[in-house]
């Protein structure tokens, strides 16, 4: 399917199609109603239902993603990325490493201090994954994890390189990795968005809303976020005295005047894209409510999902709704844990240990209840999930002077794993240095890791284009290398 | 073809491209003649290319400038290489060469074509005739060339023709065999004028008048009086405003407030509002500082307020925590970028890591370009200040009224402020004494000596937000001292603001009080790093015909080395000779008066853009641009007087639909649907609550509940709610923060500010119903609209209903209409119908898109 086809299957005309066949068949999920940049009238020549809307270019398992973002930078030899050799060089400066720069560079020159890992690391299952005593549920479901280590980001400060995780490009603008998938993908289902971000109830991460931004995709392919409180999503709630039934009555004399005004100007598909867009307010009014109504879930899954815990309830709650995005086909599921730069985040400059306790805490458990529940509903089959941040850390202190030591940024480190579709558990691509501080090879760049993100839900990250100010543009850019080490 | 080597002579590399895509263009014409062929390459080569290098070098993809469409497309080669085929010589055709790996990297990607099929391309190759006859140079690129010279054509038998253009209109409408629609009423026309030209819809009374005016030239009128009034410059503005990717807040992290860039959104709406030439707007936006001459001794004069403020154009990127050199070159890469889709609409930016794979725009010339900008420097932040924002420049307020407001108002806040600290101070007095108890308490506690210094003011905030159980300090003082925090600094925000500064630049200081002019070097796949050739400061070769470094007019004495380079640039854009400039404008002009511009991709006159649709009315117009002083305002009357903006957008018409059914000839006026920002403007005036106040520092209406809070940056809700008519002022002034747009503005497509915007979206989603009907804002003035119809309308229903469509949407409504609105006014509860009414009524089809 070429780039011009797809550009023009976002705007696929509703009056090519019937109005069914557009809702069922939608590339987007937002009421099926992603005209954008369509005039009245004007559809592209040729534009026809038989060009068929845009499908995955290969068959894979996955049809949804969840992609649990934690903000801040999570010190991967404290969590995934197990360096013994850091225990014998505690206290000591790292020998000289080549083939850096940058920050990192410029932090090995200057008096530096190694501190190994306060915790311990454990070998879980057949693959025998070294994991941190900090994540010991993961560590239990280590057989269906594939990991990614020695991942480069390109900036070392958290909002580009938030931006280079989340859309592909360190600079704001870009198309987040969810609207990408949404565009490619699709959505089933006609009452929810194709593409939910639930964020930490605390607040937001660095970039805000960048973070799933659309960017140049048209706007019906960003992230809706999910509210933690009252109605799921902005606006769903009638406005102060009217009910169903005055609701109704007032949509009647809306669709009145709206079909008047559609008689005088036939074939204005976008005045009827808007009419439906109504009807379908309407129903989501009544449908979204019950996607996160967590009463009808058993005490056995809240206690899964550790809703019984103050501790892991906030990122419980939002891996349990997760779960009910997936099931109500829902594409992409953005979970961020952390908040903007504060205790909150993983950037853990002071007090590594004590920080790192507490955030792991949060999430190893809901995590772990995620992967154990799709997988007992055969749900981990389809529904990718990939555990991420935006960089990894220094092995060595912060600041030498510091009473609670911690770690600095590191680009060159950042640990991902993926679970779930293809993926093949217990597999492995790439690897960091003995110290963990760069790769010990090839660094892998993150337009491979999206590259296989893509791969992985069936699209194909060079065919998957959107023309835009001179040029197609690409989530991999000059294009990914797909890791097909970790794909079963 | 090669990257350009630093030792490439004088063969540049714009030379070399120029010559490759002149023989590629030779070669096109002779390429339907292959002399001898043995194999066919239809039959034959075609499908094998087809089957191994589709889906990277189709028509549309053209990776590296290549693709294997058919015979020509295939001679005629791509960016990387140039020609793909050297007509009887295999050995040397990069096309064979890249398919046996002798160049890398290997084609097709990843895979090996059996050598059979390679032999059989080359083959081909082979049987081709050498030597093809070099005798016509290729046709330059259209936009390069300056506008042709050239009179509206003679139009047979149209007595439609009101002006020039629809002279051009009507001549190709009658080559496809079209009739242009009937003029529309004069009550769509009043509707249409008043949305595009002013933003907001006429009221009642002016509908009415001008439907009544018996004058023949009441429409002319009314588009002088239109043009003259201020929202005009508050509507077009903002055009300019997604243009110059502007915002009041930074991105990134934490996403700090630019205090002082509301400056900039000012000048840009008085620029409009002034009738101001263009090409002197361009120039102030470039190199506003450097208008000044200096040709004798003496320290250089501080430029003009007006014109740092311009400069604030440059700035206006995100732009995150410096951290040096590789920060600089992404500042001035985008600027770089920016400028020139903006202003030339050249998608320079593409050339940044390698040559355009399109366009004759070799990596080169980007930093030929960028090298405008070398001497550029944004002054370092002041005390206290976030790094990432870096400093503001001095530029006092102009406009006398205005300027003594902000004064006035600023000392107003600086007494208000004294004030509140005083309360604050008398309030958390006592509470730093407890801290200091509790602190010996401690100490004693632990048996260490207490801290000497005593508890400050930043000792207590924490303390406090460390205190959850509220064991130390009560709910109360919690909430107070919360309370005196915020509006601490939120007066302190206020008082920034009117400060008379601009988030703008200035050249460097060059010697003897800083270092010369530093050199700008190509940067080998853009990395910052990677340093190649240097280059000096130079105008795209394919428009200039050739690549030496551009004059840069220094002083006299040159004393001031860092001066005249964004001048000399400044200069040769907004110059009547540019091919581009008056091009480009008067294209965007004609997309936001008709929807779609003549080329229809506004930032990108390159090959990958938009052909033009009018090709000769588009120079036309350019020209005349240039003749009218550049002046925007004689281009608006030109466009929205001429017959083909009077058409009707209702027309039907089976043969024209068939024959251009996207109508890109304009058969009929292109509906337009309303921006976020002429939604709640419109809501507003229906409601007759909006606040006519112009300019001034940003404001912050209501976010919907619970968005706010979930947008606190640091701890610190950074929306600063305000209620009130100063809520209700023209959506061009409410905050722009990069991290957060208002729900209303985001389910209509207004853009989230970070690069250019040179045409947005009309997106239909359920979002959009929701917000539109749920949301607080639009049920608020629902309410105070209904409140207005009552005042308005009497007692008596029908007149009410007819009150109310003709505040809405211009009309009166129709007798089944008037029945539909009575039965709902019937049915709701007791007192709501009204209001129910009103809110259908900003929610129909026909209140967000203008016939």
């Amino acid at each position: 399917m070429n780039e011009e086809h797809r550009n023009r299957i976002a705007k696929l005309p509703l009056q090519a199609l019937s109005r069914r066949d557009f809702l069922c068949r939608s590339c987007n999920g937002i009421g099926a109603l992603a005209l954008a940049g369509m005039l009245a009238d004007e559809l592209p020549a040729g534009t026809s239902a038989a060009t068929g809307p845009p499908l995955p270019h290969s068959g894979r398992k996955a049809k949804h993603c969840i992609f649990m973002f934690m903000a801040g930078g999570v010190s991967h030899v404290d969590s995934f990325d197990y360096k013994p050799a850091l225990q014998k060089l505690a206290g000591q400066e790292l020998p000289p490493l080549s083939g850096l720069s940058g920050e990192i560079q410029g932090y090995l020159n200057k008096p530096h201090r190694v501190i190994p890992s306060a915790f311990e690391f454990k070998r879980y299952g057949q693959s025998g994954r070294a994991i941190s005593s900090l994540f010991p549920r993961i560590g239990q479901c280590a057989d269906d994890l594939a990991f990614v280590y020695g991942i480069e980001v390109e900036n070392n400060n958290h909002g580009p390189a938030t931006m280079h995780v989340t859309t592909g490009s360190q600079f704001q603008g870009s198309a987040s990795v969810g609207s990408w998938v949404a565009y490619g993908l699709g959505s089933p289902n006609r009452n929810l968005p194709g593409y939910m971000v639930i964020q930490d109830p605390r607040g937001a991460p660095v970039n805000g809303a960048a973070v799933w931004g659309s960017g140049y995709l048209p706007a019906a392919y960003q992230g809706t976020v999910l509210r933690s409180s009252g109605a799921p999503i902005l606006h769903l709630d009638l406005p102060g005295g009217v009910d169903r039934a005055q609701q109704r009555r007032e949509f009647d004399l809306l669709h009145f005047l709206n079909s008047r005004h559609l008689d005088q100007r036939p074939g204005a598909s976008e005045l009827e894209a808007r009419i439906s867009a109504y009807e379908l307010a309407y129903r989501m009014q009544a449908s979204a409510p019950e996607a996160v109504d967590l009463s009808g879930e058993s005490a056995q899954t809240r206690r899964l999902y550790g809703l019984d815990n103050p501790v892991t309830e906030g990122f419980g709650r939002q891996c349990l709704l997760a779960r009910r995005m997936v099931e109500r086909g829902v594409r992409y599921t953005l979970l961020v844990h952390g908040v903007e730069i504060n205790k909150h985040s993983w950037d853990d400059h002071t007090n590594v240990e004590g920080r790192m306790r507490n955030h792991a805490a949060e999430v190893d458990l809901p995590v772990a209840g995620l992967l154990q529940d799709l997988k007992q509903r055969g749900l981990l089959e389809e529904t990718l999930v990939v555990w991420a941040s935006e960089m990894g850390r220094t092995p060595f202190l912060n600041d030498l002077e510091s009473k609670t030591p911690g770690r600095d940024h590191n680009q060159f480190a950042l640990v991902m794993w993926m679970a779930g579709g293809d993926v093949k558990g217990g597999a492995t691509a790439g690897a960091t240095d003995e110290f963990g501080v760069k790769a010990l090879e090839e660094q892998i760049p993150l337009r491979d890791v999206h590259a296989t993100i893509l791969n992985l839900l069936g699209l194909d990250d060079r065919r998957l284009t959107y023309l835009h100010g001179g040029r197609f543009r690409r989530l991999t850019d000059i294009g990914g290398r797909v890791l097909h080490e970790i794909i079963g | 073809m090669d990257r350009p080597s630093p030792h490439s002579g004088p063969l540049r590399a714009a030379h070399r491209a120029w010559l490759i895509a002149c023989l590629s263009a030779a070669l096109l014409l002779t390429a339907g003649l292959p002399a001898r062929a043995s194999v066919d390459f239809q039959d034959q080569v075609l499908p094998i290319l087809q089957e191994s290098c589709l889906p990277c070098h189709d028509r549309h993809t053209r990776t590296s400038g290549f693709s294997v469409e058919s015979l020509d497309t295939v001679l005629a080669g791509g960016a990387r290489h140039g020609a793909a085929v050297m007509p009887g010589a295999p050995e040397q055709s990069p096309l064979s060469k890249v398919l046996r790996g002798e160049i890398e990297p290997r084609m097709p990607l990843g895979r090996t074509l059996s050598e059979d099929r390679i032999q059989l391309i080359e083959q081909w190759i082979g049987g081709l005739s050498a030597n093809p006859q070099v005798d016509s140079p290729a046709e330059p690129y259209w936009a390069y060339v300056k506008p042709a010279a050239g009179t509206p054509p003679e139009v047979q038998g149209s007595s439609r023709i009101r002006n020039g253009i629809d002279a051009f209109m009507w001549k190709r409408l009658q080559e496809e065999g079209i009739s242009p629609a009937p003029p529309a009423s004069r009550r769509t026309l009043i509707r249409r004028l008043f949305f595009d030209l002013l933003g907001v819809p006429p009221e009642p009374a002016e509908v009415e008048a001008f439907v009544d005016d018996p004058s023949p030239i009441a429409y002319e009128a009314l588009v002088d009086r239109l043009l003259a009034d201020p929202r005009y410059g508050e509507r077009w503005g903002r055009h300019w405003l997604d243009l110059a990717r502007y915002a009041d807040t930074n991105g990134y992290e934490g996403d700090p407030e630019y205090y002082h860039t509301w400056r900039y959104r000012d000048y840009v709406i008085d620029a409009f509002n002034g009738d101001k030439p263009y090409d002197l707007f361009v120039k102030e936006q470039l190199a506003g500082d450097e208008f000044f001459e200096m040709m004798s001794a003496g320290a250089l004069p501080p430029p003009d307020p007006e014109k740092v403020v311009a400069l604030t154009f440059l700035r206006l990127a995100p732009f995150t925590e410096p951290r040096g050199e590789e920060d600089r070159h992404v500042l001035l890469s985008e600027m770089t970028s920016t400028v020139g889709s903006v202003f030339l609409g050249l998608t320079v930016g593409c050339a940044q890591c390698h040559d355009h794979k399109y366009d004759l725009l070799p990596t080169r010339d980007f930093y030929r370009l960028k090298a405008f900008f070398a001497t550029v420097q944004i002054d370092p932040p002041r005390p206290g200040d976030i790094q990432q924002l870096g400093g503001p420049q001095a530029a006092s307020f102009l406009n006398p009224v205005r300027g003594e407001r902000w004064e006035r108002e600023r000392a107003a806040l600086e007494q208000q402020l004294q004030t509140t600290e005083k309360s604050f101070a008398l309030f958390y007095e006592p509470l730093l004494e407890r801290l200091k108890a509790y602190r010996m308490e401690a100490a004693r506690d632990r048996l260490a000596s207490p801290e000497p210094e005593p508890p400050t003011l930043k000792d207590l905030k924490k303390a406090i937000r460390d205190d959850q159980g509220y064991r130390k300090f009560s709910i109360e003082e919690h909430r107070q001292f919360s309370d005196f925090s915020h509006r601490v600094l939120r007066l302190k925000n206020a008082i920034e603001r009117r400060k008379p500064l601009a988030m703008s630049l200035r050249n460097a200081d060059g010697p003897p009080y800083g270092p010369n002019v530093s050199t700008t070097y190509v940067l080998e796949r853009g990395q910052w790093n990677r340093k190649g050739e240097p280059v000096e400061p130079g105008f795209p070769g394919a428009i200039e015909g050739h690549s030496q470094p551009a004059r840069i007019e220094l002083d006299p004495f040159g004393r001031y080395p860092t001066r005249g380079r964004r001048l000399a640039l400044a200069k040769w854009i907004a110059s009547p000779e540019n091919p581009l400039t008056a091009r480009v404008m008067v294209n965007r002009l004609w997309q936001w008066h008709f929807g779609r511009g003549i080329v229809d991709t506004p930032s990108d006159f390159g090959k990958n853009g938009a052909a033009p649709t009018h090709p000769r009315l588009l120079d036309w117009l350019a020209r005349e641009l240039v003749e009218r002083n550049w002046s925007l305002k004689a281009m608006h009357r030109l466009m929205v007087t001429s017959g083909a903006y009077r058409q009707s957008s209702l027309h039907s018409d089976p043969e024209a639909t068939r024959i251009d059914p996207q109508n890109r000839y304009l058969w009929r006026f292109r509906r337009r649907r309303l921006e976020g920002e002429a939604v709640r403007d419109g809501i507003l005036t229906a409601s007759g609550r909006l606040n006519g106040d112009r300019s001034g520092p940003p404001v912050f209406p209501p976010l919907p509940r619970g968005l706010d809070k979930a947008q606190k940056v640091q701890g610190t809700n950074t929306w600063e709610t305000m209620t009130g008519p100063r809520a209700r002022k023209r959506s061009v002034y409410i905050f722009q923060r990069r991290s957060l747009s208002m729900p209303l503005m985001e389910t209509f497509d207004a853009p989230v500010p970070n690069a250019s915007c040179a045409r947005r979206e009309t997106s239909v989603s359920v979002l959009q119903a929701l917000t539109m009907y749920d949301g607080e804002f639009v049920n608020e003035e629902a309410r105070h609209f209904a409140e207005r119809v009552k005042r308005e309308g009497g007692p008596d229903p029908a007149s009410r209903i007819r009150q109310a469509f003709r505040i809405a949407l211009s009309r009166d409504p129709g007798p089944d209409e008037t029945a539909g609105a009575l039965r709902l006014l019937e049915e709701s509860p007791s007192g709501e119908g009204l209001t129910a009414l009103c809110r259908v009524l900003l929610n129909s089809n026909e209140f967000v898109y203008v016939d």
